[in-house]
């Protein structure tokens, strides 16, 4: 069933993360191209050898259709294969292993997934209150007749926070919940951002008592549990075991892939703490062949605390329902018996857009290609990379082999 | 409440179910193959795909699946409600809800609590929202809440403060703020009157259609200096009253801050505290530093560092 593990990501590129007010504002076909570059450069590959393309479609600027042939013309590519994913923080996860397929399909044999996520200058006949209705209701579709508009927006239920809020209070009142240890997974990532230059946290030290101090948003989540919006943007090629053989880097093979989704809101999962990603992580470790016991790291989606908790548990990491004496157990830092989000995670390094997740992809990257620094695993071969969007809605899962 | 609140557009697929709750019901679909209850409305069983369904009035009751607390508002128009007690409800037939608890202490609410619905009146044309609360609560809904004028809170008592004692002028500088002042409703008519008087008749004030199909807000919102001089009606409990000048001057305003927006409908309140008091050639100058806010909001509405000079 599967993959073979016959393609590997070759090259890497993304912006560091900057608040939006700062950031250098850029067409996304401009960023998109900038990007490529600099993952082209990486991989040591010409731009004559990429014939795929996976981008996203929704908050594309330039354009809301015909993204991939607008994008190809730009960059002056021929595509064998295109394709546009709309998964959310679960879309940088899914871009690999559709671009993965479609070259052991041979389809293809080198495509770029890319994801610009720094904002686009504003045209003279911009209306910037366009921008603020649009972030008014956040990933919540205001259109008539979407259920979520008629159903939840009337009585204040919107945006995310909340939705994970309620997981967690139902978590809690099925296993309990000990708010020391979800902060550890904050103050554990922060420990990995302070060896990582290019996090937006680095040089600035967190402490548990600092995470319980922070600001409640919603019971139980406190500010420093939830993930900074930055500006930013990613980009990874992945390239087939020929092409990979000649690039620069040590790749990384994609060796097994799941996903999973039945819902926006979580409000009508079947159990609310057992979430898509159990399926999604079952899948990827069987096509890989391995267990959860097996990899040396696991960078794991982290829109909130509680996001990586229930993906330890639903992945395999940790017992259900023992997660958090998990967590108290182990050293998740890339000092420790568990490294995780080694780059910070996005709660540390920043979460631009859904490029996001890409941070998490291309840090299993940096370390199977022994490039990450300070923070550089001893003997990192195998690494767990899990993607989640919305409100635990849709989750994916890789399982990256160094070549 | 803010009249910029979200609320549902009925479609001809669950028109049935927001006319159930005008009649105070709670209707659902179920289908007729398999037997399976469907929320939210939909003209096909979302387990066997059958188009064979039918909708029936149920009890209402449930138990709760989860709930969360803000303490941020999930948008500036709930503030009113803070903090939101947001929650997902499992009907006794087994679908899920979301939906609010209302008439619930903070400590009594617990995941599994038995709840019944609560039928709220939102709109003038009979908009009615599912809401729950305890089983064994009574909720009274009767429209007096808001609108009524609010008694002023009871005075506190109040120092006297002769003008002429210096030490006890500057005692009053303080950086913690007074109490909230009453509460006062802005709605569109005030806006309407104040754009009149103004001159200000921009849309984003004055047209709620216009506002919200274009603006940033969902709607309507207050001029800032409409916000601004509501602060007359508005008694803040200073605690103190200065005594022995022979006149007092409203000098202006150091500082003048709009940092966030009032919608329409919202109710507005205030409080101070002494930021500075000064001798000077003319007089003793005081600045009160004066915050005014939407009722719930953490962040104000009007920052004015008011100017008093007494001679």
């Amino acid at each position: 069933m599967g993959l073979k593990g016959n393609a590997a990501i070759v090259g890497a590129a993304q912006y560091r993360p900057e608040k939006y007010q700062t950031a250098p504002r850029m067409f996304h076909l401009e960023q998109v191209a900038d990007l490529a570059s600099r993952a082209l450069a990486d991989a040591g590959l010409q731009a004559d050898d990429i014939d795929g393309l996976v981008i996203n479609g929704p908050q594309f600027h330039e354009a809301s259709v015909f993204v991939p042939a607008m994008a190809a013309e730009y960059l002056g590519l021929n595509l064998n294969f295109a394709e546009v994913v709309d998964l959310g923080g679960c879309t940088s996860v899914a871009m690999v292993w559709r671009a993965a397929m479609a070259i052991e399909m041979g389809l293809c044999q080198a495509v770029l997934c890319v994801l610009p996520a720094r904002m686009a200058p504003m045209g003279p006949d911009e209306d910037p209150a366009w921008m603020a209705r649009a972030m008014r209701f956040g990933g919540h579709s205001t259109a008539f007749g979407a259920p979520e508009a008629e159903f939840d927006l009337p009585y204040g239920h919107m945006g995310q926070n909340t939705g994970y809020a309620m997981i967690a209070q139902r978590y809690a009142a099925q296993y309990g919940y000990d708010p020391l240890a979800m902060a550890k997974i904050a103050v554990d990532q922060r420990s990995n951002a302070l060896a990582n230059p290019e996090a937006m946290f680095f040089g600035k030290p967190l402490s548990a008592e600092e995470v319980l101090a922070s600001k409640m948003v919603a019971d139980p989540l406190h500010v420093l549990e939830i993930v900074m919006p930055v500006a930013g943007g990613a980009a990874v090629i992945v390239a087939s075991k020929e092409l990979a053989a000649k690039a620069r880097h040590r790749g990384a093979l994609i060796k097994g892939f799941g996903e999973h989704l039945s819902f926006k809101s979580p409000t009508y999962a079947a159990d609310m703490t057992r979430t898509p990603i159990g399926p999604a992580a079952a899948r990827a470790f069987a096509m890989a062949g391995i267990k959860p016991a097996d990899v040396d790291a696991a960078q794991i989606y982290d829109c909130y605390t509680i996001t990586v908790l229930l993906t330890l548990e639903d992945a395999g990491f940790a017992p259900k329902g023992e997660g958090m004496r998990w967590v108290r157990e182990h050293d998740l830092t890339w000092r420790g018996n568990f490294p995780m989000n080694t780059h910070g995670g996005q709660l540390s390094f920043g979460q631009a857009g859904s490029a996001g997740g890409m941070s998490q992809v291309i840090e299993a990257f940096t370390q199977i290609s022994g490039r990450a620094g300070e923070r550089q695993l001893k003997g990192c071969d195998t690494v767990f990379v899990s993607g989640t969007g919305g409100v635990m809605s849709e989750q994916g899962a890789l399982i990256l082999q160094g070549a | 409440m803010s009249t910029n609140k979200p609320m549902p557009v009925p479609t001809e697929i669950s028109a049935p179910f927001w006319e159930g709750l005008k009649a105070g019901r709670v209707s659902i679909p179920r289908c007729n193959s398999c037997g399976h209850w469907i929320f939210y409305p939909r003209r096909h069983c979302d387990k066997c795909w059958s188009h064979d369904v039918a909708w029936h009035d149920v009890s209402g009751e449930g138990s709760l699946y989860t709930y969360t607390l803000t303490r941020i508002p999930t948008l500036p128009d709930f503030a009113d409600e803070m903090p939101q007690a947001l929650a997902v409800v499992e009907l006794d037939e087994g679908v899920r809800i979301n939906t609010t608890l209302i008439g619930l202490a903070e400590d009594e609410i617990r995941v599994g609590m038995r709840l019944k619905p609560v039928f709220e009146r939102v709109r003038d044309d009979g908009t009615t929202l599912l809401r729950f609360t305890g089983i064994d609560k009574t909720i009274d809904l009767s429209p007096a809440d808001e609108v009524a004028a609010e008694p002023a809170p009871a005075a506190p008592s109040v120092t006297k403060v002769p003008v002429s004692d210096e030490a006890a002028m500057r005692a009053l500088v303080s950086e913690t703020f007074t109490a909230w002042s009453n509460e006062v409703v802005v709605d569109q008519a005030l806006i309407d009157e104040f754009a009149r008087l103004s001159g200000d008749d921009y849309w984003i004030h004055t047209d709620p259609d216009k506002a919200r199909k274009m603006g940033p807000f969902g709607g309507t919102i207050a001029h800032g200096a409409l916000v601004q001089v509501l602060q007359s009606r508005m008694k803040i409990p200073l605690g103190f009253e200065v005594t022995g000048f022979t006149n007092m001057v409203n000098y202006g305003s150091d500082r003048l801050r709009f940092p966030s927006p009032v919608p329409a409908g919202a109710r507005i309140q205030a409080r101070a505290r002494v930021k500075s008091v000064e001798k000077m050639k003319s007089g003793t100058q005081l600045i009160l530093e004066v915050h005014t806010h939407v009722v719930g909001a953490e962040r104000p509405s009007v920052i004015n560092d008011l100017v008093i000079l007494y001679m």
